[in-house]
């Protein structure tokens, strides 16, 4: 009969370790919200932008009392463009039992190799940046997007080249990393269905400094226009600037990571003048709505790029998500979850509303095309795509 | 086959320019190691410290990105102020770091040349921030001897002063090793530490001056770099390391022409592999040579047998 007992009780704490935690607890606890990205590295720029973004946020909602009286606190957790450093930040926030919901990562290579951790706890995300389209095909109900996919962006990449820049031979150069990787090849497919089938492919190393190498094989390919498809602004500037050094003709076409005036514009010092890049939210000072977020970060950090309005965005969702999860008192992160998913038509100051549809996809995402005039981006064109 | 043909004369400038690089940083590796037996781990930070240097020299002697005296003195004061930053920096490495350890055992030597490393990226870290520094070097040089044309083949001006001041400072070095008493005494050093003392050479000083010049020069290639590609960060010193560590190894470590070669030889095959295969690969191609190179000379290209000392 003892013997029974035993192995009951065993058996019994067996099946509550394995069981998922998913407790509920009194909001009064505390509520804190994490922010996952590279502040280190040759993304912090951006990714300073994002956290100032929501941290932005985080205050206004506070000053407005925070929820159900409790003081909000915003934690900031550093990957540094490295996966195994992204899995420590992940385990840390999940083990925090006041963590609700997560900013990020902004980085599809990192938000793929913590979408189980994330996932498995069932803790909301709210990327800003992460684009890759596989992140939100594998059946997890936890990651959600305010940015458009790559399949919706390689395809608009594509046609804009062919159509507004009239281009029939491209050369693709994409640094070795998921998001970089997988835009090249969604561009490349597209451009094969236009019927373009004159590209060079190749790759750059993030970070190397040096690309002479490599475009000297582009100029000797002649092409229209010269896709670079890097992480970070700064490659990027090195970029423009090699390539103009070597006398390439082709349009510089740089990606979302390049919309930045201090770390391409300016660091190009004049190369990347005529260039163009694409980037997933449209010009921030042209929307109304925006005009206070805008003013009010300026005021408080300074110059603002592409990066910072989605922060902002996805923090208020999340927000809006955890105030209405514990209008009881009560809070889960499942209930979160769940509020989070529900979220449609939300008009913040992106300019367009924002809906996720089943998989944690933002709804008629769109693509936006910007060229370097000056010391400045002009919006140029809109694509919409899936 | 002409697509081919028609970048190699722009690839052999790129990679010249990369392998003097390449060269200066691999100098400071094998000089130390010649005399001390010990791979100084902390000499990529040594070569990113430089490049921090050249780039406040630079800051300071410009306002508004454009340079406050001639252009010709702030490339000068950048190189002279990167290499002083540098050549004290490896003095303060050596004293406070390897000396206490010189009788311990070299495995102990290695892994306080690894911590310097990551104190020394940290220190940046903590009081340069993460964010990338830029070299406004466009106004230093007027717009029409920015660029040379020689028939399909860009040089520009940046790459022949990088070319002419490594190979100077190359020059200078072997003048010094091969003409000098200073040159006489860190060979006798470097061949045999003990006897060269008992000839009455003050080894210490010797292992300072080596430490000196040999730091000096990365802090040179630092800023090189730095005007060249324009971009400084505390994270550069890893990859500027392994490079000029490998390239000292391909040249025979310990050696010092060894380390020229084997900088620019390293520099040259980046840069032509390239051409040939997916530019990811052109690591693939430099350390498969490297192993070759090793697999056949075990003590590289230009390094020594030596018998094992008993």
């Amino acid at each position: 009969m003892r013997k029974i007992f035993t192995l009951g009780f065993f058996a019994s704490i067996i099946v509550l370790l394995l069981s998922v935690p998913s407790y509920s607890a009194e909001v009064s606890k505390g509520i804190n919200v994490g922010n996952a990205c590279a502040f280190t590295g040759d993304a912090a720029a951006p990714c300073m932008e994002i956290f100032n973004s929501s941290q932005l946020a985080v205050d206004e909602w506070n000053e407005r009392g925070g929820i159900h009286g409790v003081k909000i606190k915003h934690i900031m957790g550093d990957d540094a463009m490295d996966p195994a450093q992204g899995v420590n930040v992940a385990q840390k926030f999940v083990s925090d039992k006041s963590m609700y919901g997560v900013i990020g990562p902004a980085m599809s290579h990192i938000a793929q190799a913590t979408l189980k951790i994330y996932g498995g706890a069932d803790l909301a995300c709210i990327t800003t940046a992460a684009s890759k389209p596989e992140l939100t095909e594998q059946g997890y109900t936890h990651f959600f997007r305010v940015n458009a996919r790559n399949d919706a962006h390689g395809p608009n990449c594509a046609l804009f080249m062919k159509r507004n820049l009239k281009a029939k031979r491209i050369a693709v150069l994409n640094e070795k990393v998921a998001y970089c990787e997988n835009l090249a090849k969604e561009t490349i497919k597209a451009f094969n269905e236009l019927g373009i089938t004159d590209i060079l492919q190749d790759t750059i190393v993030g970070g190397a400094k040096d690309f002479s190498p490599v475009l000297t094989k582009v100029k000797a390919y002649n092409p229209d226009v010269l896709f670079f498809i890097a992480t970070a602004a700064p490659d990027q500037a090195i970029g423009v600037r090699q390539a103009k050094e070597l006398g390439i003709r082709a349009i510089f076409f740089g990606t979302e990571g390049a919309r930045d005036k201090k770390d391409f514009i300016e660091a190009s010092e004049g190369a990347a003048e005529g260039a163009y890049v694409y980037h997933f939210g449209p010009d921030i000072y042209s929307i109304p709505e925006a005009a206070n977020y805008v003013k009010n970060f300026e005021a408080k950090y300074g110059v603002l790029s592409g990066f910072g309005p989605p922060s902002y965005e996805a923090m208020n969702i999340l927000l809006t998500a955890i105030d209405k999860a514990a209008k009881d008192g009560d809070i889960s992160r499942n209930e979160v979850r769940k509020c989070v998913s529900e979220t449609a038509n939300y008009k913040g100051i992106l300019g367009f509303p924002v809906t996720f549809d089943e998989k944690g996809d933002l709804k008629g995402g769109a693509t936006y095309f910007f060229q370097v005039v000056g010391k400045d981006f002009k919006q140029v064109a809109v694509m919409t795509g899936k | 086959m002409d697509l081919y043909l028609q970048q190699l004369p722009q690839q052999l400038v790129n990679g010249l320019t990369l392998g003097g690089v390449y060269a200066l940083i691999a100098v400071g590796y094998t000089m130390v190691y010649g005399i001390l037996f010990m791979l100084n781990f902390a000499h990529g930070e040594v070569y990113m410290i430089g490049g921090f240097a050249g780039w406040w020299a630079l800051h300071l002697l410009s306002r508004n990105n454009i340079p406050l005296v001639n252009a010709a003195i702030v490339i000068s004061l950048m190189l002279i102020i990167a290499m002083g930053v540098s050549g004290l920096l490896g003095v303060a490495i050596e004293r406070f770091a390897y000396r206490p350890l010189r009788k311990a055992p070299r495995m102990n030597l290695l892994l306080s040349a690894l911590g310097v490393s990551i104190f020394l990226q940290n220190l940046v870290l903590t009081y340069q921030g993460a964010e990338i520094r830029f070299f406004h070097v466009s106004s230093l040089i007027p717009e029409s001897i920015r660029t040379f044309h020689i028939g399909n083949v860009v040089v520009s001006f940046m790459r022949i002063l990088v070319i002419f001041t490594t190979f100077m400072l190359m020059a200078l070095l072997t003048v010094m090793v091969k003409k000098t008493k200073m040159g006489k005494a860190m060979r006798a050093t470097a061949q045999d530490t003990e006897a060269a003392a008992f000839m009455g050479i003050d080894v210490d000083r010797i292992i300072v001056i080596v430490f000196l010049i040999g730091s000096a020069l990365g802090g040179a290639a630092g800023t090189l770099v730095g005007l060249l590609f324009t971009q400084v960060d505390y994270y550069v010193g890893f990859q500027a390391g392994l490079k000029g560590f490998t390239a000292a190894v391909l040249g025979g470590i310990g050696n010092i022409f060894g380390a020229m070669m084997g900088g620019i030889i390293l520099g040259l095959v980046e840069s032509l592999a390239t051409t040939f295969f997916p530019a990811s690969y052109k690591d693939v191609v430099a350390f498969v040579i490297l192993i070759l190179v090793l697999v056949f000379r075990p003590w590289g290209l230009m390094g020594e047998k030596i018998p094992e000392k008993v």
